[in-house]
């Protein structure tokens, strides 16, 4: 049994038919799953400016850009292990760098609170065995995270609910559209307004007080009643509702406060997102945004967003992430005035505009290595396939032995 | 020679509210080859529900053109075949959605990804090509 990296869900039931040193098919992942496990169709190459180069010239140009950047940013590493997770921040360390991740603008003022025991979570086994309400919540898991809901959540029998979905568990999905998982929470699909979750709080709220709220009344009312009747409740927080409350997680706290029997679960993408978090958590106190300068400093100018649109940086070493593809367009634009390194298994559009590409091995096929699912449980990652990239821990040591 | 005055005449502009999601077709085709037919098609895409479609004289496949202060993209439109009851469109969150993000963030390091407003009207000029996104040759 192999493990997928398709997501923070872990799979860690792979089966993988392997031919011709490559993965010819995989059982039991999802569409994501699959296409992550047999790989992207461009391999990265080393480069130096666009041109071919050898592996150690590559090596050696990279290390002379982060000698000449007096502010370099290291950035990524969501898709890396544990393991080549720690490499990046000793790295950080010993150049005084900048250090963010995707999390930056996505769940990691989640995790924070997580982390710092504000929220009240539990694991995905729990959820599995006792969960019997089952909230998602600006989260489409259907397309996110495929299999959430067949391995851990709604479809699976668990110690104390044996008849799973049928009778068992009810699913409930709060969003401003119909998604796939809204589609099988049938009947317990509430749509809001964009931007309405805070709105959607206080009236809930309200109606789990024991008050009539002036917001849709009727439905309230009977989502309030079916939360206090949970036994075992989870609440699956998507990017949908990160991004609508902002940095307003107390009005979350609040209604977790309301509901005793719920926990919280942030629902992420990539796959050891959470492990990133955890380890410079555990190094610096924060889970993202810290610049390096004897101690750490943690501040929202060191956010990637921030970083570019201020052009604070002059170097940038991307560690399995693609920023040309996910940022906005008026964030990226200076990023093609200053020196990027790539490390990456495959080509991605920062490769294309990077002034140095460094390949790496693909974790979890091509290496071994451990990761955090979304829950917190650490899970082991086998090597499927062997050949010779080296994995993506080793490059960053041996950066760090060359600046 | 007469005059094309159709070529004078502007497409009516209409106001629309945009927010993005993910498709797991798309991410499917984002891990295979990002750079490929396959993730083009299935990111440059607007959905929109049947009401605002008619409302604004689009059928699925037409081409729009959207654009704000950000920047400008044109991708196809298609009608939501869900229930929507109109006022917000759907983009999958891909470098086509993320032309039309502010990068305003009060400081905060988080754009709006899952909130755009933008001008929308039919075009016959082609699907952007990901190229003029990504600053890649
Ligand atoms: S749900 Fe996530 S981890 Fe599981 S097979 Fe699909 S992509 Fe892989």
């Amino acid at each position: 049994m192999f493990t997928c990296t398709g997501c923070a869900l872990l799979c860690d039931d792979i089966e993988a038919i392997v031919e011709n040193n490559r993965i010819k098919e995989t059982r039991n992942t999802c569409r994501r799953g699959s296409a992550r496990m047999k790989g992207a169709m461009f391999r990265l190459v080393p480069s130096i400016d666009q041109k071919p180069a050898d592996f150690e010239s590559s090596i050696k140009k990279a290390a002379e850009i982060l000698r000449n950047s007096t502010s370099p940013m290291l950035f990524g590493l969501d898709n890396s292990t544990c393991e080549a997770q720690v490499k990046g921040i000793q790295l950080a360390k010993k150049i005084n760098a900048i250090m963010d991740d995707t999390s930056s603008f996505c769940q990691g003022l989640l995790i924070e609170k997580i982390l710092q025991k504000k929220l009240r979570t539990c694991s995905l086994d729990d959820i599995r065995n006792k969960a019997d309400v089952l909230v998602y919540w600006g989260s489409d898991a259907q397309d996110s995270q495929p299999r959430h809901l067949s391995r851990f959540s709604y479809f699976p029998r668990g110690e104390s609910r044996q008849r799973g979905y049928e009778e068992d568990r009810l699913a409930i999905a709060i969003d401003v559209r119909e998604s796939n998982t809204a589609k099988i929470c049938k009947g317990h699909f509430y749509r809001i307004p964009l931007k309405g979750d805070r709105e959607f709080i206080l009236a809930l709220m309200e109606a789990l007080s024991g008050k009539a709220p002036a917001y849709d009344t009727k439905n309230m009312l009977g989502l309030a009643s079916i939360l206090k009747k949970a036994e075992f409740g989870a609440i699956f927080v998507g990017i949908g509702l990160t991004y609508s409350i902002k940095n307003d997680f107390e009005i979350l706290t609040e209604l977790a406060d309301m509901l005793p029997k719920f926990n919280i679960m942030p629902m992420v993408g990539h796959y050891n997102m959470r492990g990133f978090n955890e380890a410079l958590f555990k190094e610096t106190g924060f889970v993202n945004r810290v610049k390096f300068e004897g101690k750490a400093v943690h501040e929202n100018k060191y956010a990637i967003i921030e970083a570019l649109k201020n052009k604070s940086i002059d170097a940038l070493v991307v560690v399995g992430s693609d920023p040309v593809l996910s940022l906005p367009r008026s964030v990226i634009a200076h990023l093609p005035s200053i020196p990027v390194v790539c490390i990456d298994p495959c080509q991605t559009f920062t490769s294309k505009i990077a002034a140095v590409n460094i390949p790496c091995a693909a974790s979890g096929v091509e290496s071994a290595g451990s990761a955090v699912r979304m829950d917190g449980k650490v899970i082991g990652l086998k090597k499927i396939i062997e050949n010779n990239y080296l994995t993506d821990e080793d490059i960053l040591k041996r950066l760090m032995e060359a600046v | 020679m007469g005059i094309d005055i159709g070529k004078f005449l502007k497409n009516p502009e209409f106001e629309i509210l945009i927010t993005t999601y993910r498709d797991i077709f798309q991410v499917e085709a984002l891990e295979r080859d990002r750079f490929g037919e396959d993730y083009k098609k299935l990111s440059a895409v607007i959905t929109m529900s049947k009401n605002d479609m008619q409302k604004m004289g689009f059928k699925s496949g037409d081409r729009v053109k959207l654009s704000n202060n950000y920047g400008s993209v044109v991708v196809e439109v298609k009608e939501s075949k869900k229930n929507e009851p109109g006022g917000l469109a759907f983009m999958i969150n891909s470098p086509w959605s993320n032309i039309l993000i502010s990068g305003e963030t009060d400081g905060k390091g988080i754009p709006e990804f899952k909130h755009i407003t933008a001008k929308i009207s039919l075009s016959k000029e082609e699907i952007t090509p990901v190229t003029e996104i990504t600053f890649h040759k």
